[in-house]
């Protein structure tokens, strides 16, 4: 086993770490952690919480340790079909994602344990909801001492969410740009005055930012027994109620109401969503990546072949509704989530290699372009054959809707600026994708001028 | 070699670790009276609320 194989997001925490062999994934469980493990599995935390879809189930492998002089114990924990981040959350998937970290705290407690870290990085969207999928993140919990990870919570979960609820839900992105939450001082200074008048914003954010900058340079020895277990569980509570609270609509949008402002007839809608369908039942996916999923009306059609179906849209407002149907429905293999297309999710963090880039992450079996090809060739003036490039990476079996000039979406998109598009004709889009894919099937949207292909990489 | 790490791996912040104590007695208090409330409601009667161990098939995500 080279040192390679290890996983480079979790080399912080020195209780274990992941690594990869012959594509299975294997966290190893140092010595060092070795007690705190055995109280989570002997306690019965670990049962509770798997039972409860709070945790990601695992399995203690034979396998060899990575590195044998520090190893305990090779677990192999359940995959996550697929790996998200919290810049790329909707308001609910990030504030589920804080009440599930607070739900796991409050549990623990109960058996005298301790989240020792509440990143947003350890909560995935599994089966439709978060979950953690760190199981190293508990300790024993030692009576009279303050919560360790209450700033990482702080930082990774409230000030995002207050200053999305609060300010603007695309202020999600500062936590693209800090890696590790958003500063409190910040926060607190981008904040409404009137969130000073909201108690737990008040002690949690704002004295919080305010305490931070005073001790930043002061070294303090808690005081053994400064924090009661009462006062601990009052800590969750509060963050628990104070998250709960926190609300986001977006203003000016008609929830429900996307699909209204297409030029679609029914027939041709209905017509799109049985292509989707039959296209993906015919090349049976196990993972697609609806890109401009909107809603995700078609990502479910491909969703209802079996395959996984990631979800992505630009605007977070659609991203939030597709969330809340996923949640009613009770939807287990569609995972909704923000991504701009045109400047998508990059590597992040130390050596730019803590966070996956959005393609380091793929590629997908299939995806899925609808409605989209005019807004990155025409808004984004992406040239046609760099367009076959870009999905050619990220797929083997493409399904892409052409969007013709006389289109009305597309000559809204022209109306204020010159046509400097030449080859954005069906033919010119034909001979650019024939370069890296070869045409199966091609199907003019009934009611329309618009056309379905079915590609297969070259 | 067998050992128990003493200090967390990540630094807790100074600040975030002060705020704590100073708020606990008020947070302690919190929690201390909504749990006198649920026994004086249910001395007149009230039905306790199912406590969230009892709901294990789900979690809390609203």
């Amino acid at each position: 086993m080279s040192k390679a194989d290890q996983l480079s997001a979790s080399f912080r925490d020195p209780s274990g770490f992941l690594f990869t062999d012959k594509g299975i994934l294997y966290r190893q469980i140092n010595r060092a952690y070795s007690k705190d493990y055995t109280r989570l599995m002997d306690s019965g935390l670990y049962d509770r919480l798997v039972k409860a879809s709070l945790l990601i189930p695992h399995v203690e492998a034979d396998h060899a340790p990575a590195e044998s002089d520090a190893a305990f114990k090779v677990i192999q924990p359940e995959r996550v079909s697929f790996i998200s981040y919290p810049y790329e959350w909707s308001f609910s998937q990030l504030k589920d994602a804080a009440l599930a970290t607070l739900s796991i705290q409050k549990r623990a407690m109960k058996l005298d344990m301790s989240l020792k870290d509440a990143s947003a990085y350890n909560i995935q969207f599994v089966r439709g909801k978060a979950a953690l999928i760190d199981t190293l993140s508990f300790e024993i919990y030692k009576e009279g001492e303050p919560w360790v990870a209450y700033k990482q919570f702080c930082q990774h979960f409230l000030a995002p969410l207050a200053l999305m609820a609060y300010r603007d839900v695309r202020l999600s992105q500062l936590l693209r740009v800090y890696i590790d939450g958003v500063p409190l001082d910040l926060a607190s200074e981008l904040l409404p005055a009137k969130t000073k008048f909201n108690f737990g914003l008040l002690t949690h954010l704002h004295i919080h930012a305010g305490a931070q900058k005073r001790y930043s340079d002061k070294v303090v020895a808690p005081r053994k027994g400064g924090m009661s277990k009462l006062a601990l569980t009052g800590l969750i509570e509060s963050l628990e109620g104070t998250i709960k609270k926190l609300t986001w609509k977006p203003a000016g949008t008609e929830w429900g109401d996307y699909y209204e402002n297409t030029n679609y007839t029914d027939s041709a809608f209905e017509h799109k969503k049985q292509l989707v369908h039959d296209w993906s039942v015919e090349k049976k996916p196990a993972l697609v990546w609806d890109l401009g999923g909107n809603t995700g009306i078609f990502s479910r059609e491909a969703a209802s072949s079996g395959a996984f179906t990631v979800s992505f849209d630009i605007d977070p407002a659609a991203v939030e509704q597709n969330y809340r149907t996923v949640k009613t429905k009770k939807e287990q293999n569609i995972l909704p989530l923000v991504l701009d297309l045109t400047n998508p999710s990059p590597a992040l963090g130390w050596d730019n290699s803590e966070r996956d880039s959005f393609g380091a992450r793929g590629p997908a079996d299939m995806v899925l372009a609808l409605a989209v090809i005019h807004h990155l060739a025409i808004s984004n003036n992406v040239p046609l054959p760099q367009l076959a490039d870009f999905f050619a990476a990220h797929c083997k079996w493409l399904v892409i809707e052409f969007v013709p000039k006389s289109d009305s979406q597309v000559q809204k998109l022209l109306t204020s600026r010159e046509d400097i598009f030449p080859t954005y004709t069906r033919e010119g889009f034909e001979a650019a994708f024939s370069g890296r894919f070869y045409i199966h099937k091609n199907e003019v949207v009934r009611d329309s001028e618009r056309v379905l292909y079915l590609m297969e990489r070259k | 070699m067998h050992y128990t790490p003493l200090l967390p791996y990540l630094d807790p912040g100074s600040g975030s670790f002060i705020i704590q104590i100073a708020i606990a007695v008020l947070l302690g208090l919190g929690v201390a009276i909504r749990a006198s409330w649920g026994s004086i409601k249910k001395y007149f009667g009230a039905k306790p609320k199912p406590e969230e161990e009892d709901d294990d098939s789900d979690n809390v995500q609203s």
